[in-house]
């Protein structure tokens, strides 16, 4: 792809999925891998937003609720829900979504800052909007969502 | 200039390892003083010598200057040229300390300025050069060996790049090179107390940080070949497996699987081998920890180190050394006194601190001890009650041992005043922690005057954990092995009368004591209190054990026992503190490892754990008694008879059509042998067992020399009790006394008198043959305070010809003692006893020069090893179980034969 190291131009691709009707984006290369593993073990005394840790390949995760990390109560799990398996500074976590969209392509003239009227999200979490023809795609800061939820822990605890 | 970073490193690794080893040699040389070893020195000099090359060759003028004065020093010192005296030493030491910092730091070496160190040991040099007569200038002489010491220094030079070459070859000889783990590198910090002392050079400190922590380990090439082997083996068990995959056959997969299973086991064992480092490491520092602050703390102090070559998992070396070094510091600090102290107590004027490290019973255990001035636990407890840490109501309570056991309760700190080297208040707490954590135990004994010992016991490793996987609202957890005591199954009958309530904690029944109970569901809220009246159902408990508790663990099924592999948790979930990590089972679920000490405080244990005690001492009448482990049973399910399970070598069930009648005995025929067993009710008046039971019990004692199996039908539990003996209303040869337990009258049996009225052939050969032989039957003195056992083993002892005199306790004993001394001939004495106890009496006895030989056997109900070690520095000869008669004459026959 012409896309590939090309970081002059500020083209990067972003994985955009659902949360509630909303559609979010994440750079990409954070995004380790996309699965449906149901096989939690729940954490008991846990924060709400953490819905368990899973096996993956022998390795110890954490999953959490995106719905929960963005302040919407949780709903059931359908048949589109998916985990985004994300690595970001060195921490790998998972995230449960509400179904994953599509891989778009965006160079950083195409975003803009995010308008102040989102009342769905803390502002901090997100880079900017990107408007495609019929749709509104937040691009979320993966750093500041791994910040946030670790504060969120920590000040519950 | 610097060409390598491969090569540098190289450097780092070898001369660190050089470097390591000096600081040691150098102690050694200075205590040999005057009697200069040559070989020591000249390995000190080799040592220097390489790191002094190989910085030439790296162009590290810096490292290179100051081993060049540090050689200088040492070859005087090797052609006697200058005795080794403390500051030579001393400064050699701190020569090499800033050698050391600098090989840590190599890349900012050329920066630092070490001019103070290359002028103090020249002075050195020069100073006694100039003393010593008739030698050759010393300047001349300096400058003659460096410049042999230069083409030497080529010739190294040399061989170190072979060396390199070699290494990089990976040839089987050499161990393979991967970066020394020099544990040096974490000496600066934990000797902050001395650096001001020691180090004048202010770079020192900071040089000394910049080193990143030890991740890399040095392994044996033998062992790397077995891995290399086992890795082939493995492969080759792959492929079997797949082909007969493949083809479909079933036959042959059970051998490949139990290859399979053999060879990863063995790879797992050998790739942990890896992990292993002697624990000499980390004990290397510490003669130097101990020369250095006696010397500044004014006290003469001796350091003996047994096992270094004791191997541990790496991980847990490395985080031994801070607690070690502490408990170090404690000893010489607060345990060894003054010398002028020692003097007047009557010790030598060098105090001795032990350390040593041995593998016990698959773990390994620390021990430090020191003659030193040992610890009051009076003043102890009078502490902790100023501190505000315990009550005084809980102090009158507390024993010697728990007593001791308060230093490691945060905030605590015994010295008068604060020093700098310890006595801050947060040591023994943080050094109780660290072990802690490492899944270890720590216990300090101590007597006054005499010293005290810590006594610390670790796992071998961390990696791989035994574990008992558990069942709990569905989940599985994970929890190790060795916090578990035991598993308590109490079935659903039980429940209302071995759960109780005490103060609104609940609390459960064992053996006659009460332990805090906590349920895992609702401690973890996975269901709410009231969700559990509806299933009153069995219930599983653990009781978990940790160096500070002791607690019930309810759980709702056991699963089985794995080895399981410890994994690290998250961010977001590692801070939760009843979790020690996760793991994955074998069917890929993920199972939480529960964390015993965290679980305890999650439900704030501590609290329950007092308001128990309070109940217990409510409960108790004031006057204590010893406790005995007994085993009930009964023949008749309306009976109860008690055996102290110290007579009780094992217990085997069998069917009842097992039992052969030959002649008039019973008999198992059991692992190829014959087994005599006797029935209750032969012996004894008592009820023959209901018919048809179709599986017994058969409880195994060894009495003179031989197993004797006792038939029990029912065996009902195993209790701590309190013993406080009917000894009159149903007495008869074979039970000594009776006792209330469970609203059963139960009869003690005495196995020694129930196998002689059945068998009186066995025990012909002895005791009667003896009494013929000398014409008068040696005395006894007998002292316990118990009426019960007093009488007891009177009659026992009578029963065989001997006179006994007996004693209410020590006091009394004592007593006798001074009245009727030439007539006694042994001692038998009880250990808990009212006025003065078995060790005050055996000590008594020991210090008159008369009876410094008189045997003495103390008698006990349950005897640990740590008693019986206090029992022999009293002046106990042996140390014989309570209710084993047949034991105990065995002794008494024994030590008399001796006199």
């Amino acid at each position: 792809m012409s896309t590939e190291k090309n970081t002059n131009s500020g083209i990067v691709q972003y994985t955009t999925f659902y949360c509630d009707r909303s559609l979010l984006g994440l750079d990409i290369s954070f995004v380790q891998e996309i699965n449906r593993n149901l096989d939690l073990t729940r954490v008991p005394l846990g924060h709400p937003c953490v819905r368990g840790v899973m096996n993956l390949r022998g390795e110890v995760v954490t999953m959490l609720d995106l719905r929960t990390l963005m302040g919407l109560p949780k709903s059931p799990n359908t048949i589109r829900n998916r985990n985004l398996i994300l690595k970001c500074e060195g921490e790998t976590f998972g995230l449960w979504v509400d179904g994953v969209a599509d891989i778009l392509t965006i160079g950083s003239q195409d975003i803009t800052p995010t308008p102040s009227n989102l009342s769905l999200v803390d502002s901090r979490l997100i880079r900017g909007v990107y408007q495609t023809e019929n749709k509104l795609v937040m691009l979320v800061e993966p750093r500041e969502l791994l910040a946030a939820s670790l504060t969120g822990i920590r000040a519950a605890a | 200039m610097f060409q390598d970073d491969e090569l540098i490193h190289e450097f780092v690794v070898e001369s660190s390892s050089h470097l390591a080893e000096v600081e040691g040699q150098l102690l050694q040389i200075e205590a040999a003083g005057a009697d200069i070893d040559a070989n020591l020195v000249n390995t000190v000099f080799r040592g220097i010598h390489s790191v002094k090359g190989a910085a030439g060759f790296l162009g590290l003028t810096v490292v290179n200057a100051l081993a060049h004065s540090l050689e200088n020093v040492l070859n005087m010192i090797r052609n006697r040229e200058l005795i080794p005296t403390s500051p030579i030493v001393n400064a050699m030491l701190r020569a090499a300390d800033q050698l050391r910092s600098l090989v840590d730091n190599v890349s900012n070496s050329n920066s630092v300025d070490v001019s103070s160190f290359v002028n103090e040991l020249e002075a050195i040099a020069d100073g006694s050069g100039s003393d010593a007569e008739g030698s050759a200038d010393p300047h001349e002489q300096v400058i003659e060996n460096s410049g042999i010491e230069t083409e030497r220094a080529i010739d190294s030079y040399i061989n170190y790049d072979a060396a390199l070459l070699k290494d990089c070859e990976l040839t089987p000889e050499a161990v393979v090179a991967t970066p020394a783990p020099p544990t040096i590198s974490k000496k600066a910090p934990s000797l902050p107390a001395e650096k001001p002392a020691m180090n004048q050079e202010s770079g020192n400190s900071q040089a000394k940080q910049a080193r990143p922590a030890d991740a890399f380990v040095r392994v044996n090439v033998a062992l790397l070949d077995r891995l290399m082997n086992l890795a082939g083996e493995l492969v080759l068990s792959r492929n079997q497996l797949l082909s007969a995959v493949s083809i479909g056959a079933k036959e042959g997969l059970e051998n490949i699987a139990s290859r399979v299973d053999q060879v990863t086991s063995e790879l797992q064992e050998t790739i942990m081998q890896t992990r292993m480092q002697p624990i000499g490491t980390i004990f290397s520092r510490f003669p130097r920890v101990v020369r250095d602050l006696s010397a500044k703390l004014g006290k003469e102090c001796s350091l003996e180190i047994e096992g270094n070559e004791v191997e541990v998992d790496k991980t847990i070396v490395e985080a031994m050394g801070d607690p070690l070094t502490h408990l170090i510091r404690n000893s010489v600090d607060h345990g060894i006194e003054r010398p002028e102290q020692r003097a007047d107590k009557g010790k030598q004027a060098m105090g001795t601190i032990r350390l040593r490290a041995f593998h016990q019973a698959g773990k390994v255990c620390i021990r430090i001890e020191d003659d030193g001035g040992g610890m009051d636990p009076a003043k102890l407890k009078a502490k902790a009650v100023e501190k505000g840490l315990i009550t005084g109501e809980q102090a009158s309570m507390m024993t010697d041992s728990e007593s001791l056991r308060l230093i490691f309760a945060p905030g605590f700190s015994t010295a008068a005043a604060v020093t700098d080297v310890s006595g801050r208040g947060v040591g023994m707490d943080v050094v109780r922690t660290n072990i802690e954590q490492l899944g270890g135990t720590v216990d300090i004994e101590s007597t006054l005057n005499q010293g005290s010992a810590v006594h610390i016991t670790l796992p071998l490793t961390l990696a791989i954990i035994p574990s008992m996987i558990i069942g709990c609202a569905g989940e599985r957890y994970a929890i190790p092995q060795s916090s578990i005591a035991e598993l308590v199954r109490v079935p659903q009958a039980d429940m209302e009368t071995k759960i109780g309530r005490v103060k609104g904690a609940e609390v459960l029944r064992l053996r006659g004591a009460l332990l805090p109970l906590v349920r895992l569901d609702s401690t973890l809220g996975l269901r709410t209190v009231d969700e559990h009246s509806e299933r009153p159902k069995s219930a599983n408990i653990l009781v978990l054990e940790t160096g500070q508790m002791r607690y019930g663990l309810l759980v709702d099924t056991l699963h089985d026992n794995e080895e399981i592999v410890v994994k690290p948790l998250g961010k977001h979930v590692k801070e939760l503190g009843y979790l020690a990590g996760a793991t994955i089972l074998g069917d890929g679920y993920v199972a939480l490892i529960l964390d015993v000490v965290g679980i305890a405080m999650q439900c704030n244990l501590r609290n329950i754990e007092s308001s128990v005690k309070d109940s217990i001492s409510d409960e108790d009448d004031a006057r204590a008694e010893e406790v005995h482990r007994l085993l009930l049973f009964a023949n008749h399910s309306t009976e109860q008879f008690a055996i102290p399970m110290a007579m009780v070598a094992r217990i085997e069930r069998i069917k009842a059509s097992d039992v052969r009648v030959i002649g008039n005995q019973k008999l198992l025929i059991y692992r190829g042998n014959s087994l005599p067993l006797i029935r209750v009710e032969e012996s004894i008046n008592a009820l023959p067992p209901e018919e048809g039971v179709a599986n017994l019990f058969v409880i195994v004692f060894r009495i003179v020399d031989r197993e004797v199996g006792l038939i029990a039908p029912i065996l009902r539990d195993i209790r701590d009790i309190h013993l406080n003996m009917d000894s009159k209303t149903l007495r008869e040869p074979g039970v000594p006394g009776s006792t209330v337990i469970d609203g059963y009258t139960t009869r003690l049996l005495d196995l020694f008198e129930l196998s002689r009225a059945k068998h009186p052939e066995w025990f012909v050969s002895e005791g009667v043959v003896e009494a013929a032989e000398s014409e008068e039957m040696p005395t006894i003195l007998l002292a316990e305070d118990s009426d019960f056992f007093r009488n007891h083993v009177q009659r026992t002892l009578e029963s065989d010809g001997y006179k006994v005199v007996g004693a209410v306790d020590g006091q009394d004993a004592w007593d006798h003692l001074q009245t009727i001394f030439d007539d006694i001939d042994l001692i038998i004495t009880d250990i808990e006893m009212p006025r003065m106890n078995g060790l005050e009496l055996a000590k008594a006895v020991r210090s008159l020069a008369a009876s410094s030989n008189l045997p003495i056997i103390a008698l006990t109900s349950l005897a640990s090893e740590d008693d019986q070690a206090r029992g022999t520095q009293a002046g106990i000869d042996e140390y014989q179980v309570k209710m084993d008669p047949a034991r105990l004459m065995d002794a008494v026959r024994r030590m008399l034969a001796k006199t």
